[in-house]
Formats: structure tokens, C-alpha cells, sequence
């Protein structure tokens, strides 16, 4: 590519100012003796200053406010979530908690002995599996409770 | 005669005063972002109203639906409430909010598919001499608000990359390094992209 055909290709960014300080300078150089690449620099002055000028869509009236109001909405439901989160990991810690206690003073009564229907009721691992069932069950009754709710408070 | 900088006093005042107005804009704004990112939801209101203009004009050029550009507000709006925890304050404000924009638009773009992200190039021209006048006769003048919507017509029909590319540089004003940081490809991508979206413009624009 000669010379000027390779100014020539720069010449659209020259317009736009997106060369670098050596490549502007033989951009100058070249269109101070070339009058075809001085006209299309020209040209594209005329596309780069219209491209800064064009006509600006105005912002919709209350967009702003119903964004805020989107947000603080939004920020709210998280919080919510949040706490309810924390609620519920809190009240699973309390009563595993108690739990244990209750398992431990049941043995203490009675002597770690509870049987029923054969099965006793205070060895580890069926204490656990009751109570992981019943717990487990608990959680999910509840949850589905609180999603009902939920879904009641949005659409009233 | 007064010479281009022997300013009036009272001109010189004004002046001063603002620039100082706009040094303590961008001041709070940035103080602003910071409330914003240590949990203060009231620091939000600033930030939006002044970013209000700007990124509802990007979203427009990108997606060219205002029902659509105003969904997408609101949307990076509430992404940036969501993202800001993990915003580098060392980072430019302006770059990262319009990235966020940005991507939730391409998403968008692409979800719809009937909007190809980098082919478009068929509808509607204008002749280049209702654009190229030059000088400052009153006809120009006249002229300038139908040669704005013949050229923002003509941007219109361009593809979504130069779009972007074209609205960065010319309306944001924003330099090649902070576009490559919106867009998230190399200066040298973004300066061949600049220099092809501007031939593609003229191309449109002299198709008789």
C-alpha cells in the first residue's frame, strides 16, 4: 500500500480523533500537500460533528422514579428473604439444640431405655431418624405455608 | 479587543464557578458510588439522576425500542444495586455502568434473535449532500435538526457493534481505552470497529 492510499484509510479515524500522536502527525503532513485526502478529511469532519449533534431522545417522565421505586421494592424483598433466611437457620440450630437436650434427659429418666413396638426410641440413630423425619417434615409444611403466604401478600 | 483568553471579569467568575460546580458534581458522585457500595440506599437517587440521560440514550441506540430501552434501565439498575458489593472502586464508574447496560441489552438482543448483533445493512439512505453541507449560513442551520435525523436514521440501520461503537465515542465522548473497557475487547478491536462503522455510516449515507 502506498502512502497515501495507507492515509487515506486513516483518515476516519483521524476525523474521530482515535490515532495516536505519531499517525495524526502523518495524517497532517500528508493532506498539507494532498488536496484530494485534505477534502475527504474534510468529509469525514462533516460525518464526526453530525455524529456529535444528533437529535437526543428525551427521558420518559417519572422513569426514574419508577426505577427507584423498583429498586427499594426489589432491595426490600431481598431483605426479607434475608431475615426469613436467618430466622429459619436460627430456629433449625434451637431446636437441634433442644433436641439433644431432650434426648439427653430422656435417657437419664428413663435409664436409655424406650421401647415401642420393639424399636427403642432413645437409641442414636432411630432418635435421629425420628427426628429428622419430623423435623424434616416440619421445614417442608412450613415453607410451603410461608410460600403461600407469600404469594397471598403480592397479590393483594 | 480582548484576545480569546482576556475573559471579562465577570465572565472569568462564571467560569469559575463552573467549573467548580462540575468538579464538585463528579466530587459527590464518586462519593456517591461509595455510599452507595457501603450499603447507603439514598446515595442512589444522585447517581441515577445523573446517569439518567446518558444510559437511556445508549440503551436507545443499542436496542431501538424505548418501551425495551426503559425495561433495560431499570434492569441495570437494579443489577448495579445487586453487582456493587463487587464494583472496584478503582475502576471508572461510567465503564462499569454502561458494561452492566450493555450486557443486559445483548442478552436481551440475543433472547430475541430477530436482531442480529452484527449484520444490518439494507434499509433506507439519504442523499449525502443534505449532510455535507459546510460552513455556518442560516440554511445550515435549518437544515442541521433534518440532517441529525437523517444521520441518527442512518446509525439505526447499522449493525448493534457499530451502534455501540458509534454512540460511545460520539455521544458518551468516551476515549478508545474506556470504550475497550465497556466492551470488553482490545483498543486495537476498537479503533478497526470505530474505523468500520464510520465507512459503513458514509457507505449508507452516499447509497443514491
Amino acid at each position: 500500500m502506498n502512502i497515501h492510499a495507507s492515509i487515506r484509510a486513516m483518515l476516519p479515524l483521524a476525523a474521530a480523533d482515535a490515532l495516536d500522536a505519531e499517525e495524526m502527525r502523518q495524517v497532517e503532513q500528508h493532506v498539507r500537500s494532498c488536496d484530494e485526502c485534505r477534502r475527504e478529511l474534510d468529509t469525514w469532519g462533516v460525518y464526526t460533528a453530525g455524529l456529535q449533534r444528533l437529535p437526543q431522545p428525551s427521558v420518559p417522565v417519572h422513569l426514574i422514579a419508577r426505577t427507584q421505586e423498583q429498586v427499594l421494592r426489589e432491595h426490600e424483598h431481598s431483605a426479607t428473604l434475608r431475615s426469613g433466611s436467618l430466622m429459619f437457620s436460627g430456629l433449625a440450630i434451637y431446636a437441634w439444640v433442644v433436641n439433644i437436650a431432650l434426648w439427653g434427659v430422656a435417657r437419664v429418666v428413663t435409664g436409655g431405655k424406650l421401647c415401642v413396638l420393639g424399636t427403642n426410641l432413645l437409641s442414636l440413630e432411630t432418635w435421629l431418624l425420628v427426628s429428622f423425619i419430623v423435623g424434616g417434615t416440619t421445614a417442608v409444611t412450613a415453607a410451603l405455608a410461608l410460600k403461600h403466604h407469600g404469594e397471598l401478600g403480592r397479590n393483594l | 479587543m480582548m484576545g480569546p483568553f482576556g475573559a471579562s471579569p465577570r465572565i472569568r467568575i462564571v467560569m469559575i464557578l463552573a467549573a467548580s460546580m462540575n468538579s464538585n458534581l463528579f466530587a459527590s458522585i464518586e462519593d456517591a458510588v461509595e455510599r452507595l457500595q457501603r450499603g447507603d440506599r439514598n446515595a442512589l437517587a444522585p447517581i441515577m439522576e445523573n446517569y439518567q440521560h446518558r444510559l437511556y440514550r445508549f440503551l436507545l441506540r443499542l436496542i431501538q425500542d424505548p418501551v425495551v430501552a426503559e425495561d433495560i434501565f431499570q434492569h441495570t439498575w437494579l443489577r448495579v444495586m445487586e453487582k456493587i458489593g463487587s464494583y472496584d472502586i478503582r475502576r471508572n464508574f461510567d465503564g462499569w455502568l454502561f458494561s452492566v447496560a450493555r450486557n443486559l441489552a445483548i442478552d436481551h438482543l440475543r433472547k430475541r434473535r430477530d436482531s442480529s448483533l452484527d449484520a444490518n445493512d439494507d434499509s433506507g439512505s439519504a442523499p449525502i449532500d443534505r449532510l455535507s453541507a459546510s460552513g455556518a449560513s442560516p440554511l445550515e442551520h435549518l437544515l442541521e435538526f433534518e440532517r441529525g435525523a437523517v444521520l441518527a436514521a442512518a446509525i439505526s440501520g447499522l449493525p448493534l457493534i457499530h451502534r455501540e461503537i458509534l454512540t460511545l465515542r460520539f455521544e458518551e465522548d468516551m476515549k478508545l481505552d474506556e470504550i475497550a473497557d465497556v466492551v470488553a475487547i482490545p483498543i486495537s478491536t476498537v479503533k478497526s470497529r470505530l474505523g468500520r462503522a464510520l465507512e459503513s455510516l458514509r457507505r449508507r449515507l452516499e447509497r443514491p
